[in-house]
């Protein structure tokens, strides 16, 4: 099994990686790169706990081999705040209570903002739609749609 | 849970990709959007000592129109071909059926020509490129061929692709006026389903409207393959829409599924299901058709 050399920006830093080709993005994410907001759930891409945005786009870390994140840009959890300052998504999801356990909220979180990037307004049926690869066991889904419907109004408590 | 030990390579051309399948053989597998390959990979249900990864390769993942066809490159992907401006309006039809796959983060990955190979019988895919005649396009190392969708997906997982070929791309005749497309997918939840049953129907009335003049309908997850209901068809050709003729294609369509009873429904209740949904997606499909013969006129 003959290691591959890849680069790849990850949360607007360069890396310069030697990794195995049976290594998934979330492994080489977690292992190599400490970043372990990104979460090991089901691991076949039903659960959306591994979650990130590959060029943007969210995607299941679980079901990309690191070898074909080469050349991509990767915004995970740690990428989204600005320093202590929270993203509006994160803020809102403290304010409106829409965390419980967590584990699905770094997914939720990179999922509503993809969406927010692409679309200011979205309604309440395109916040569903979007979430609706993330798998939340604990809140019911309503206080994450209010959460992400606050952070599109700009009702965060952080004043932003 | 860990992936098995394999190597990686990444061809940059579709000449480069036949080069390696020439050499590997079976030995070696296509890896594209990964959201097969990677879980199956995992559950050690495949196990080859090569991945070939074709996602860059960027002759494939082109949607072209053409005078009498639209082309698909194999690596379009669901969110591709549910955003793409040209299938929205020409192939509604595949754009919706591609925009219900999976999940969000599912259909960002996911592929058309994966879709195809893995040949799953509930596959989103299949039946809409079944009722608008899609062809299927191989290449190897010698050249190319090609061949319609229904006869490329032979089985469970199952398609005539060889291991020395690679699903390059899928062509869609142009569609006439008067024609609607609508595709059911009928599950237990909206999101992460694999259906308990699909139903695609392809309309095309005549121009004014009175009369079908064709109409296609294909089935999913009642069957090893997805299928077409040619009895059904035939009772569609030349009648009026309405419910005399949607009730008897409803029942020729039940009586052609072949569903399994599993965890997902038992057979007799999906069987019902065919004769329900295939009515319902013929009224949708002659409201499309109608509304482009309406919009045509205008």
């Amino acid at each position: 099994m003959k290691k591959l050399q890849i680069f790849i920006r990850v949360n607007g830093e360069d890396h310069e990686l030697l990794v195995a080709p049976n290594r998934t993005l979330t492994d080489v994410l977690r292992e190599e790169l400490d970043l372990t907001g990104t979460k090991h759930g089901c691991d076949e891409g039903e659960c959306g706990s591994c979650t990130v945005l590959l060029d943007g786009d969210p995607v299941n870390s679980c079901l990309v081999l690191a070898a074909q994140a080469d050349g991509r840009d990767i915004t995970t959890i740690e990428g989204v705040a600005n320093g202590s300052d929270l993203h509006p998504v994160q803020r809102a999801f403290v304010d409106q209570g829409a965390v419980q356990c967590g584990f699905c909220t770094p997914g939720m979180v990179l999922t509503a903002k993809a969406l927010l990037d692409k679309k200011k307004r979205p309604t309440e049926h395109e916040i569903r739609a979007a979430v609706s690869g993330n798998l939340c066991r604990c809140t019911g889904y309503q206080k994450i749609v209010d959460a992400v419907q606050a952070a599109s109004r700009g009702k965060t408590g952080a004043g932003r | 849970m860990l992936l098995p030990k394999f190597d990686f390579l990444r061809p940059t051309s579709i000449a480069e990709t036949c080069e390696i399948l020439d050499e590997y053989g079976e030995s070696a597998s296509l890896l594209a959007g990964g959201t097969d390959v990677l879980v199956n990979l995992k559950r050690n249900l495949i196990a080859p000592t090569h991945l070939v990864g074709i996602d860059r390769i960027t002759e494939l993942d082109e949607v072209r129109t053409t005078k009498g066809e639209i082309q698909i490159g194999s690596l379009a992907t669901a969110t591709a071909l549910a955003e793409n401006r040209t299938l929205k309006r020409r192939l509604t039809i595949l754009a919706r059926a591609a925009g219900g796959l999976g999940s969000p983060m599912i259909r960002n990955r996911a592929t058309v020509g994966g879709n195809l190979v893995t040949a799953r019988p509930a596959a989103d895919l299949i039946p809409p490129l079944m009722v608008l005649d899609a062809t299927v396009h191989l290449a190897d190392s010698t050249g190319t061929r090609e061949m319609p969708v229904d006869r490329f997906v032979t089985g469970p997982g199952e398609t005539r692709i060889k291991t020395n070929e690679v699903l390059t791309h899928v062509s869609v005749p142009r569609c006439e006026p008067g024609t609607g497309g609508v595709y059911i997918k009928f599950g237990a939840r909206h999101s992460c389903e694999i259906s308990i049953v699909s139903v695609a129907a392809f309309v095309t009335l005549t121009p004014a409207g009175r009369r079908i003049k064709e109409a296609k309908i294909a089935l999913g997850a009642v069957a090893p393959k997805p299928i077409r209901c040619p009895r059904a068809e035939e009772l569609l050709a030349g009648a009026a829409p309405g419910k005399k003729a949607f009730t008897k294609a409803g029942q020729a369509a039940a009586r052609a599924s072949k569903p399994i009873t599993d965890h997902r429904g038992s057979a007799r209740y999906r069987r019902q299901m065919v004769d329900v949904l295939t009515r319902r997606a013929l009224v949708a499909a002659c409201q499309a058709a109608r509304e482009d013969l309406a919009g045509r006129a205008r």
